[in-house]
């Protein structure tokens, strides 16, 4: 299955930092990985559409943590690669950032950070159907009493 | 009147810190509250912290309620220091609630919504009797609680996202045309609220405001003291995707979700000076987190603000600057808990002030009898 690069960072997101760390930390052994910025983290001003006039207004902030990199084989071969997520951990968005670029790039290594992609992809799936049961179980139709179509008479 | 600086008591507030640690600790359990315990057992309230607090950080929300024992207005101030300690690093681009992977969607005006209604977690419908065995959990049990819920719970096509209810009011013409705008959002983090304030400042005042208190002014309309009678048209809680820009790409990515409470209320109808038909107003509100007493409160709100600037407020809740500047829990709070430091410096001037003022008037008695 293959994953757009735009959903790699929220599957890497979905599993423990540990993994995802371990994983760079490997390759970071093997590759040559130069920092574009210092990683960081700070806050983000979440700015929402309201939902009756569709004005803008900040509902409050959010932690973002953001890292760039430019990831070097031996061989020469260079991928840039980055990350920004709702986070507050510096060193984890430059972990995603270090995957993003190698697989971006398909550099030694690209298969076990897609497998780990892949597996924070069924994380997320699960996740969203453990949420679509809170819904599944809790259909309602609300009927005016006596109606033909009041459940609780079934 | 003046402040005076105080100085000594050094001890007494060391003793102070170390006697309100030693009763977050003394109690019979062996074990003290994880932050997961909090954040997923206590959700509700971490939900408070997080929305009051203006950060969206459960954990952090769930540190400060460990910290301060439970007080939601102490750890909402906890979670507003941590803020201004950070660096600002974006403005995300606008986010569209469209997009909420909802866990809780209903509508009161409709029998039916396209998409459905759905109670998901609540306790509308729930007696408020005592639920006793509680108070002696089995751990097992506990456990075999979420087990079984997801084992009998069949899986279904429930979509991943649902259509707005007010959608289909709008294009029948019912709701007042969107007009869209330009202006940007209100940072109330930065800028002071000098009135009027743009609907933008009110809004995002609102959505870190202590719930009570926002609830106490809503409240007020409710009963009388304004006359927005709100049906609620959707009332929806969900996870928000937060779309940010790929650092190297470009491309909008998901960069993570937040919790968000969400409601538009439909309130009476007014009609226009010109030849546009009458249309329904609106109302809307939303907070971080599941919390909907005060996304509907601040939804009220909203209207009675709205009609407040345009007409001019004739109650309280109509009034911009009485709502948005008494609704802070951090500033209330602060301002009520202040009376409690030293002020015998002032008190003994009061003091001195009245006891004049009572023997000018003994003495005024007694020349008068004499």
């Amino acid at each position: 299955m293959n994953v757009a690069r735009k959903e790699w960072p929220a599957a890497l997101c979905a599993l423990p930092a540990t993994e995802v760390k371990h994983l760079a930390n490997v390759l970071s052994g093997e590759l040559e990985v130069r920092d574009v910025a210092l990683p960081h983290a700070g806050l983000g001003l979440l700015n929402l559409r309201d939902g009756a006039f569709e004005e803008s207004y900040f509902i409050g902030e959010i932690p973002v943590a953001r890292a760039e990199v430019i990831v070097r084989t031996a061989g020469g071969l260079e991928e840039r690669g980055g990350a920004l997520i709702v986070d507050d951990r510096a060193q984890f968005a430059r972990s995603i950032a270090i995957l993003d670029a190698v697989m971006a790039g398909k550099l030694p290594g690209s298969v076990p950070a897609m497998a780990l992609v892949q597996r924070g992809m069924e994380v997320r799936q699960q996740k969203q159907i453990e949420r679509k049961k809170l819904l599944t179980a809790t259909r309602v139709d609300f009927s005016l009493l006596g109606q033909e179509d009041d459940e609780d008479e079934e | 009147m003046s402040y005076v600086a105080i100085k000594g008591g050094k001890a007494a507030i060391d003793g102070a810190a170390a006697a309100t640690d030693y009763l977050r600790c003394k109690g019979s359990l062996d074990e003290p509250l994880t932050l997961a315990m909090i954040e997923e057992q206590l959700r509700l309230l971490t939900s408070r912290v997080v929305s009051e607090g203006g950060l969206y950080h459960p954990r952090l929300a769930a540190l400060a309620l460990k910290q301060f024992q439970g007080d939601t207005l102490e750890a909402a101030f906890a979670l507003r220091a941590y803020r201004s300690t950070k660096p600002r690093l974006l403005e995300t681009p606008v986010q569209d609630t469209a997009n909420m992977r909802c866990i809780r969607r209903i509508s009161s005006a409709f029998k039916e919504v396209p998409g459905g209604q759905y109670l998901g977690a609540t306790y509308d419908y729930a007696l408020r009797l005592l639920q006793l065995d509680l108070a002696n959990e089995d751990p097992a049990a506990f456990k075999a609680v979420a087990q079984s819920f997801l084992q009998d719970t069949p899986d279904s096509e429930v979509p991943d996202n649902f259509p707005k209810v007010i959608d289909a009011l709008r294009a029948e013409g019912l709701l007042p045309p969107v007009t869209p705008s330009r202006a940007a959002a209100f940072d109330i983090t930065r800028d002071p609220l000098v009135f009027p304030v743009p609907r933008s400042a009110a809004l995002a005042t609102m959505a870190r405001s202590e719930t009570g208190g926002l609830l106490a002014m809503a409240y007020s309309n409710m009963r009388g003291y304004g006359d927005v009678h709100p049906t609620v048209a959707e009332l929806r809680v969900g996870y928000l995707p937060v779309m940010l820009p790929h650092p190297v790409t470009g491309e909008l990515m998901e960069a993570g979700e937040v919790l968000v409470t969400e409601c538009e209320v439909v309130a009476m109808y007014e009609g226009t000076n010109g030849d546009e038909l009458p249309t329904f107003t609106l109302g809307y509100g939303a907070c971080f987190g599941h919390n909907e007493v005060k996304a509907i409160s601040m939804a009220i709100l909203d209207r009675a603000l709205q009609k407040g600037m345009q007409d001019g407020p004739t109650n309280p809740s109509e009034d911009p600057e009485f709502v948005l500047l008494h609704v802070d829990g951090v500033d209330s709070m602060g301002f009520a808990s202040h009376y409690k430091m030293p002020h015998y410096v002032t008190f003994q001037s009061d003091m001195d002030r009245l006891r004049t003022t009572q023997q000018k008037m003994q003495q005024q008695d007694t020349e008068a009898t004499a």
